[in-house]
């Protein structure tokens, strides 16, 4: 089962690079400046697709593709934050880019005026889990740290979980700005994908044949 | 137009660019000091005692040591990152621009590692002899917390300068060099309202002495706010800072915990209104851009072999190049700094007429930062950014043999 507007694909090899790991905290410092401008324009684009919305019934295409973009945005940022993917992701929230990726709908659908004009209030509900899994993943992180750190891979379950969160975060949000009309999933096999490409542990390396 | 025609118009522009380079350099370069001002010798042995002078030499000579460290391991680190960095290109799914800004925070990270030990070392040498406070754990903290500012400052630099070399290809520096001109006379306007001064309280005589010397000097309304750094240091410091509205003088609390008299407190509040009243804050920012341009020149050149600006192979050689120009200039540029020291020394000794505290003020320095007051011309050239005790004792008393005092 996988049905959720707004999902989250997986495809990263769990290994991770113990520089960047020791660094990390510091080295997403620019991604959350500039995250933090972004968010600031998103805020006032949301307010305006809201009332968008409330008028014609459905949001504004071009306001819908900003919000798309940091969301996707923001999902590689907290993924390289919280060690839940290895490489400095870019600055554009460029689609196909990074290996956590966040599949939001970029063309508006069609959303009840009614449950559109309490969006702010519907959404506290999911707010108040998004932060407890927040919090959650901030905890696990400091473990996931030193695990990365000795072993130079993310443990599973710690990815797992923080990708979770991310990806519930961001269906939040989604819902918030109004990407989407599907309320957010608590269920974590709801709106995540683990890609082809997921290593769960890294192949030992083949000794070369003797001859 | 034919090619010796162009190397000729070449040649015309670059001799009348270095002769309005010479020009202004040597404009920058002039001081109020009566350029006949023979310093004469003052034999230092016989104002601060033998034990005193021993002490003084020995701590300078390790703290040298430090500072060669912190000089010569950054560009060791730095050569081998420029030649092996680009491996860690892989570590990024950004496009050049975030890719470059990556490369060039590994690279400062990895000098963070490798001058760790050093830091420590430096640290424990001032603890030793009481000039630091701060704790081995709170000086690794704050540096991390540091390295997060750089981190934040090199990516701005990459950010203009690869921005630039994408839009401009090699030319990149005729506009990166104004940039960066123009955000060290920004950080320069804001760096008092960033400091954490606060305002100077218990200490009214010398708020009133500094409203009349800044009236005799005809600065205007200069604020004497104080910055609490008693708590890390006790060495004693005082800064001329900002630009216009934002002129503050700061003197720190290790100033004002009894070390020194009124006097002398006086006399530095004097030397730090000399700065603001010969501009020597703008003058900075000259000798700045004088060099700015030349160097980003030169940083253009150099990386053309990785590509240029334009593209991440070339951020860790920039980085080197970077850090390696400023290093190669700092004999220049620490006589500069000590031509307007000696130029606000002057001042100071105009404004007071009291040589008696410059004096004072100058021995005292020898017994409160430990300093050698006549330390060896390598270490001048290296790290003297201020004329020596010696030499400031020096030009005290030809004051004196010249006024009579």
């Amino acid at each position: 089962m996988n049905e959720h507007p707004v999902t989250l694909h997986v495809m990263d090899d769990l290994r991770r690079s113990r520089l960047t790991v020791f660094f990390r905290f510091l080295l997403v410092l620019p991604h959350l400046i500039w995250l933090y401008l972004w968010a600031v324009l998103v805020d006032i684009v949301a307010l305006l697709n809201w009332l968008v919305a409330l008028i014609i019934g459905r949001p504004a295409k071009p306001f819908q593709r900003f919000i798309a973009a940091w969301l996707r945005y923001a999902t590689t940022v907290f993924a390289y934050m919280f060690l839940i993917a290895n490489p400095f992701p870019g600055f554009t929230g460029e689609p196909g880019s990074y290996p956590i990726e966040l599949e939001v709908p970029t063309t508006p659908e069609k959303q009840n005026r009614f449950k559109t004009f309490f969006r702010i209030l519907l959404v506290y509900p999911a707010l108040i889990v998004g932060a407890v899994l927040m919090y959650a993943t901030y905890f696990v992180t400091m473990l996931a740290w030193w695990a990365a750190m000795i072993t130079g891979r993310m443990p599973r379950g710690f990815r797992d979980l923080g990708a979770n969160a991310i990806r519930y975060l961001m269906q939040v949000y989604a819902y918030l700005f109004l990407v989407t009309g599907t309320y957010p999933c608590s269920s974590p096999y709801v709106g995540m994908s683990l890609g082809a490409s997921v290593v769960e542990e890294a192949p030992a390396k083949k000794a070369p044949a003797k001859k | 137009m034919t090619a010796n025609s162009r190397r000729l118009l070449g040649l015309l522009v670059f001799g009348v660019l270095a002769g309005g380079w010479l020009y202004a350099a040597h404009a920058l370069w002039q001081t109020s000091v009566p350029s006949n001002l023979k310093l004469p010798h003052v034999d230092v042995s016989s104002l601060v005692s033998a034990s005193e002078l021993h002490r003084a030499q020995h701590f300078s000579f390790i703290l040298d040591l430090f500072g060669i460290a912190g000089l010569v391991l950054p560009l060791v680190v730095l050569a081998f990152y420029a030649k092996w960095g680009h491996r860690f290109m892989g570590e990024s799914a950004a496009g050049p621009i975030g890719t470059g800004m990556l490369l060039a925070m590994l690279g400062l990270a990895i000098l963070w590692i490798a001058m760790l030990p050093s830091n420590i070392g430096e640290l424990w040498w001032l603890r030793r002899y009481g000039i630091e406070k701060t704790g081995y754990v709170a000086m690794v903290l704050s540096t991390w917390s540091l390295l997060g500012a750089e981190f934040l400052g090199i990516c701005l630099t990459i950010l203009i300068v690869m921005g630039f070399a994408r839009l401009l290809k090699d030319r990149w520096w005729l506009a990166g060099a104004p940039v960066f001109v123009g955000i060290a006379l920004l950080v320069t306007f804001v760096q008092p309202y960033m400091s954490g001064l606060g305002p100077l309280q218990g200490h009214a005589t010398l708020v009133q002495a500094e409203k009349r010397l800044a009236a005799k000097e005809g600065v205007g309304n200069i604020p004497l706010e104080v910055e609490n750094v008693g708590t890390q240091t006790t060495a004693p410091n005082a800064e001329a800072i900002g630009l216009g509205p934002s002129r503050r003088i700061a003197i720190w609390d290790t100033m004002l915990d009894g070390r020194f008299s009124e006097p002398q407190l006086e006399f530095v509040v004097a030397h730090e209104l000399g700065h603001h009243k010969h501009n020597d804050l703008w003058k900075g920012l000259g000798w700045y851009a004088l060099f700015a341009f030349p160097i980003a020149y030169l940083i253009a050149r150099i990386t053309r072999r990785r590509g240029g600006m334009a593209v991440p192979l070339a951020v860790p050689l920039f980085l080197f190049v970077w850090f390696a120009f400023p290093t190669a200039i700092l004999p220049i540029d620490n006589a500069f700094s000590r031509r307007l020291e000696a130029n606000a020394d002057w001042a100071a000794l105009q404004a007071t007429r009291d040589p008696n505290a410059g004096q004072a003020l100058f021995e005292n320095f020898v017994r409160t930062t430990n300093e050698d007051p006549n330390p060896p011309l390598w270490d001048q050239i290296l790290f003297g950014n201020h004329p020596t005790d010696g030499q400031r004792l020096a030009m005290v008393k030809a004051w004196q043999q010249r006024n009579g005092g």
